[in-house]
């Protein structure tokens, strides 16, 4: 038989069938010609035939399965059926398929989001030999866990190479980061790009190809600041030059410098930070030259590529004496350092971690999250499946007639097995279609939710609406396929067994379906109760973190990013001037009731941090953050002063004789006091409570004195005022201790305008005050202090929308579910209940009677799922707020809510047991 | 793993199976059942529907082919005919089998 005449056998099932019943006729047929020979009567030769024959439909039915097209035939046949089937029961096709829909796109959307964050290695070949460097953090005592340091200096690279050898190759990526570009031509706008620092080998040890022009190579590792070109991505080159060639050599101006574009890197090339998309590279030696001798200078993280032969514990094991001594010079040039903080630096690992996937902040952000809500998709998913598998039980029982009628006729137990799921394998296919659409449309909104406007998340999730993105659509497709099973066996199974005799005679042999009917509710009550805790949990979470007293009033203030051409360096009077117009303006206008400056702004999460020592007592193992902000800051704020004054012009009357500001080009500069001018006498500083009670043990601690390390001298500081604690870089941290100094001068400055008028007319009003300042004052960043403070909770944000919603979704549900096998139930007891009814029982009576069925049916769950959560909660305890693992206020929200849904689900299939009238169940069988 | 299919009931009914097509030429099944109950004076006694799914498989396996005829009385018949594949089966499957029941008939022999 030809391939083509065995596929049109399987799509047109007749012929293969007919001939393998006319062959048996024919023998049977032959066999009674021959025993009638023999003297048989007629009647007696067929049954004689036959029954040397044995079971016709059996045979024939193994005899197709032998056959290999047979079995695709047989497939058709099951999906026309099942098809025929799903057409017949509308409401339970749509049913299982919606719930199931729902359930598998969940999974999938997170899945592709988990997919390109933490599982999908860097598209480059072999990303399997990269390797990426890290260290642990020091942690203060008592402070929140930090995360894994991954950036590094520039010297302390250099030793990294030299000590490697061939043994390995070494890229450098800066953290990248969105910054203003502009091309040359004449009143061109100013625009955002996201832009980040690579070595000139970068590329070349990556293994990325340009697209077009050039990329770098050492020769743009070589001078610092002698190589002014950009390769741009090729998502950018698309988006902003619409793939004009031309790009080649085009000009951009980047802060102070000015660059030529040379190539555009591969397409699908993002950088090496999953969560963001580079638009443009940069070569390293254009970073500030400051930072290329300075060891302290932490800037890039370094990307390496393994030698052929070269293990990641080899390569540690060259690098790590490196490190040690390198973290060593560190400890010397702390002299206040105390030995037990020395221990730990010179204790410092050097981690030497696969690089496949690169390293972002969103991966050490959200990795967790991720990770907590994909589970939770999965119990969403296992309710679905529990859920289809009790109304295919149902539908079953429907069935159950039919089934004994094949039984009877000779079907085989696999074969009934095999069509029922093909069932529900096309209610899955169906399903994870609908699924995968749903995850396409959701994807995009849940990326939103966890970008901000300055750290904008974007994804290598392909474009369009059926992008071959063959992982996730592999995911999809394997999460539908193992559902169908879970969901399809034990129903099949249970059908399949049917007893022809029993069935056929009437005799309902639900008790078993019921049972497992009852089995499934439990597992549905288990998981939906395990996401209303779970749900309830991060909901009063993230409340709680909405209503902490951060100390200070965060609404009705605005945040606006100012920077000038003046230098930091050589124009520091002026920057003083320009800072003191700068207040003076903003507080002066129509509607403004208040404005201050600060340097670097709250809730961004970078300050400069100190050890507060006392002459005579022993050095700190800690160090306190400072923060720079301007006269009239505390009043701006609503931050009470508790004793003593605010800073004024007067109090920043000091030299600044310290390093130039650490800011580069546009990151917002982080400068400490600066040094101290000895003959000026002691530093104004106001210090918060915190830190008053933490080291003079009072809070009123004005007028007295404490000492900072200021390279290898120390810096004296008298307490001018105690303010109020105020959070200062996240909610959870509670009050910690925080100190200020007057802010100076700065080109990049941080301004808050308190302001009932709304953001819009708040910056237009600001912008013409900055430009007839002059200087090219401009606005850079724009936002709200209650904005910002929002940016800190996005995980939170997360996981109480997306555990929300699943824990609605898990209990719409269960609570289906639920109705559907009380209804069967009732329908089962009709008869029980007329009996009832008709010895006089009274409707609440009999409302009682299904209600107490349902409350044995949902108490295992409830209690089952109530252990789950409790193991969740104890997982994600890091990832909660104020609530603690058995918090009688979620498990109080969490009990009433399902109960309450329950009861819902009940009370349907209750008022109609006692609305039964008992003469008409009498008469029902 | 050979010898334990070697021995299987569903070789030895190949096996059968062959022989018959080896001997009488092509057969239609009911004559193929006929000839396996003969040749052994009815010792064997199949099952006669079994037989089809066998003979499926085998062809299958192709070591038989079938086409539809038109017999000497008018009826339809699914004659069956050993291919070259099947003679080299028959040829190792017999001497396998031979071998096997000489070693089985030598232990009961000084059992």
């Amino acid at each position: 038989m030809s391939w083509f005449s065995k596929l049109k056998n399987a799509v047109h099932s007749k012929p293969l069938d007919n001939e393998l019943a006319d062959e048996m006729s024919d023998h049977l047929a032959r066999r009674a010609a021959a025993l009638r020979e023999q003297g048989w009567s007629a009647a007696d030769a067929q049954q004689e035939a036959s029954r040397r024959f044995g079971n016709v439909t059996l045979l024939r039915e193994q005899s197709r399965e032998i056959r290999p097209s047979a079995i695709l035939e047989t497939t058709f046949q099951d999906l026309r059926y099942a098809w025929r089937g799903m057409l017949k029961s509308p409401a339970f096709a749509l049913t299982a398929i919606l719930s199931l829909a729902l359930a598998v796109g969940a999974n999938t959307a997170i899945y592709s989001i988990v997919d390109a964050a933490l599982l999908r290695p860097l598209p480059v070949p072999e990303p399997g030999r990269l390797f990426i460097l890290s260290n642990p953090p020091i942690e203060q005592p008592g402070g929140p866990a930090g995360t894994e340091n991954e950036v590094f200096s520039y010297p302390l690279y250099q030793q990294f190479r030299s000590a490697a050898g061939d043994s390995a190759r070494f890229a450098l990526f800066s953290l990248a980061n969105r910054i203003e570009v502009q091309m040359p031509d004449r009143n061109a706008p100013i625009e955002k790009a996201i832009c980040g620092y690579v070595s000139g080998d970068a590329f070349d040890i990556l293994k990325v190809p340009p697209a077009l022009g050039r990329v770098f190579s050492s020769e743009e590792d070589r001078v610092p600041w002698g190589a002014p070109y950009l390769v741009i991505s090729y998502d950018y080159w698309q988006r902003r030059f619409h793939g004009d060639p031309r790009v080649l050599g085009q000009r951009v101006q980047i802060g102070r410098h000015a660059y030529s574009i040379v190539g555009v890197a591969r397409q699908g090339f993002f950088g090496v930070e999953p969560g963001k998309f580079v638009d443009i590279w940069m070569p390293a030696m254009m970073y500030s030259k400051a930072s290329f001798a300075n060891s302290g200078w932490n800037w890039f993280r370094i990307i390496g590529r393994l030698g052929p032969g070269v293990t990641l514990t080899s390569l540690h094991a060259r690098l790590q004496p490196v490190f040690s001594a390198h973290e060593d010079e560190v400890v010397k040039s702390y002299p206040t350092m105390p030995p037990s903080i020395q221990k730990l630096f010179r204790a410092q690992p050097l981690h030497v971690r696969p690089g496949a996937i690169g390293a972002s902040h969103f991966q050490s952000t959200f990795a967790r999250p991720l990770w907590i809500v994909l589970g939770v998709a999965a119990g969403i998913l296992l309710i679905a499946c529990a859920n289809v598998a009790s109304l295919l039980l149902a539908r079953a029982t429907a069935r159950s007639a039919e089934m004994a009628m094949r039984i009877s006729l000779g079907a085989g137990r696999s074969r009934l097995i095999r069509q029922l799921l093909t069932e529900s394998l096309l209610l899955s296919t169906i399903a994870g279609a609908l699924g995968w659409a749903f995850a396409r449309l959701s994807v995009p909104i849940l990326v939103g939710a966890l970008s901000t406007e300055t750290d904008p998340v974007r994804f290598a999730l392909s474009p369009g609406f059926f992008g071959a993105d063959s992982r996730v659509l592999l995911f999809c497709a394997a999460v539908s396929t193992v559902a169908a099973v879970f969901f399809g066996l034990l129903p099949a199974w249970q059908s399949s067994g049917a007893q022809p005799m029993r069935e056929l005679h009437g005799i309902r042999v639900a008790s078993g379906r019921l049972r497992m009917g009852r089995l499934f509710v439990a597992i549905q009550v288990a998981f939906s109760f395990t996401l209303i805790i779970a749900g309830a949990s991060f909901l009063f979470s993230l409340r709680n973190l909405l209503n902490v007293d951060t100390g200070f009033n965060p609404h009705n203030v605005s945040v606006i990013h100012i920077s000038t051409d003046l230098s930091d360096i050589t124009q520091k009077p002026e920057l003083n001037v320009f800072q003191d117009e700068l207040q003076r303006r903003a507080e002066a206008l129509p509607g403004v009731q208040s404005a201050a400056i600060s340097q670097g702004a709250l809730f961004y999460g970078n300050y400069w941090s100190s050890q507060v020592i006392l002459p005579g007592k022993p050095l700190p193992n800690r160090e306190e953050p400072a923060m720079g902000v301007s006269p009239r800051y505390f009043y701006m704020m609503h931050i009470p002063l508790l004793a003593g004054r605010e800073f004024e012009q007067r109090d920043r009357d000091y030299h600044h004789t310290g390093p130039p500001p650490t800011a580069v080009d546009d990151a917002p500069a982080l400068e400490y006091f600066g040094n101290e001018d000895p003959d000026k006498g002691p530093r104004p500083t106001i210090v918060n409570q915190a830190l008053a009670r933490r080291y003079f043990g009072t809070d009123n601690a004005v007028g007295k004195m404490f000492q900072t390390p200021d390279g290898d001298k120390l810096m004296s500081h008298e307490i001018i005022g105690v303010v109020g604690n105020t959070s200062y870089g996240s909610l959870r941290d509670g009050p910690e201790p925080i100190m200020y100094g007057v802010v100076r001068g700065s080109s990049y400055v941080a301004m808050y305008v308190r302001s009932t008028l709304d953001l819009g007319s708040v910056v237009k009003m600001v912008e013409r005050e900055t430009e007839s300042i002059g200087h090219g004052t401009r606005i850079r960043e724009i936002t709200t202090l209650d904005t910002l403070i929002g940016n800190t909770l996005l995980r939170e944000k997360l996981l109480a929308g997306i555990g929300g919603v699943f824990a609605f979704l898990g209990l719409l549900l269960a609570a289906i579910g639920l109705f559907g096998l009380l209804n069967y139930s009732v329908t089962r007891r009709t008869k029980e209940i007329g009996i009832r009814a008709a010895l006089g029982a009274r409707p609440p009576a009999l409302v009682f009677l299904v209600l107490k069925d349902m409350f044995s049916m949902i108490a295992a769950g409830l209690v089952t799922g109530l252990l789950g959560s409790l193991a969740l909660m104890t997982a994600v305890r890091s990832l909660l707020f104020g609530i603690r693992p058995l918090d009688p206020l979620v498990m109080i929200t969490a009990a009433a809510v399902f109960l309450t849904a329950a009861l819902v689900a009940g009370g349907l299939p209750a008022s109609r047991a006692a609305s039964i009238d008992p003469m008409t169940a009498l008469r029902h069988e | 793993m050979a010898n334990s299919a070697t021995n299987s009931p569903q070789t030895a009914l190949d096996l059968l199976v062959l022989t018959v097509l080896g001997r009488r030429g092509p057969l239609h099944g009911y004559g193929i059942a006929n000839a396996i109950e003969d040749l052994s004076d009815e010792a064997l006694r199949i099952d006669e529907g079994s037989l089809y799914p066998a003979l499926h498989r085998m062809e299958e396996a192709g070591w038989i082919t079938a086409s539809w005829t038109v017999t000497e009385n008018k009826r339809r018949a699914r004659i069956y005919q050993m291919t070259r594949a099947g003679k080299k089966q028959l040829a190792a499957e017999s001497d396998r089998w031979t071998n096997f029941s000489a070693g089985v008939a030598r232990v009961l022999r000084h059992a």
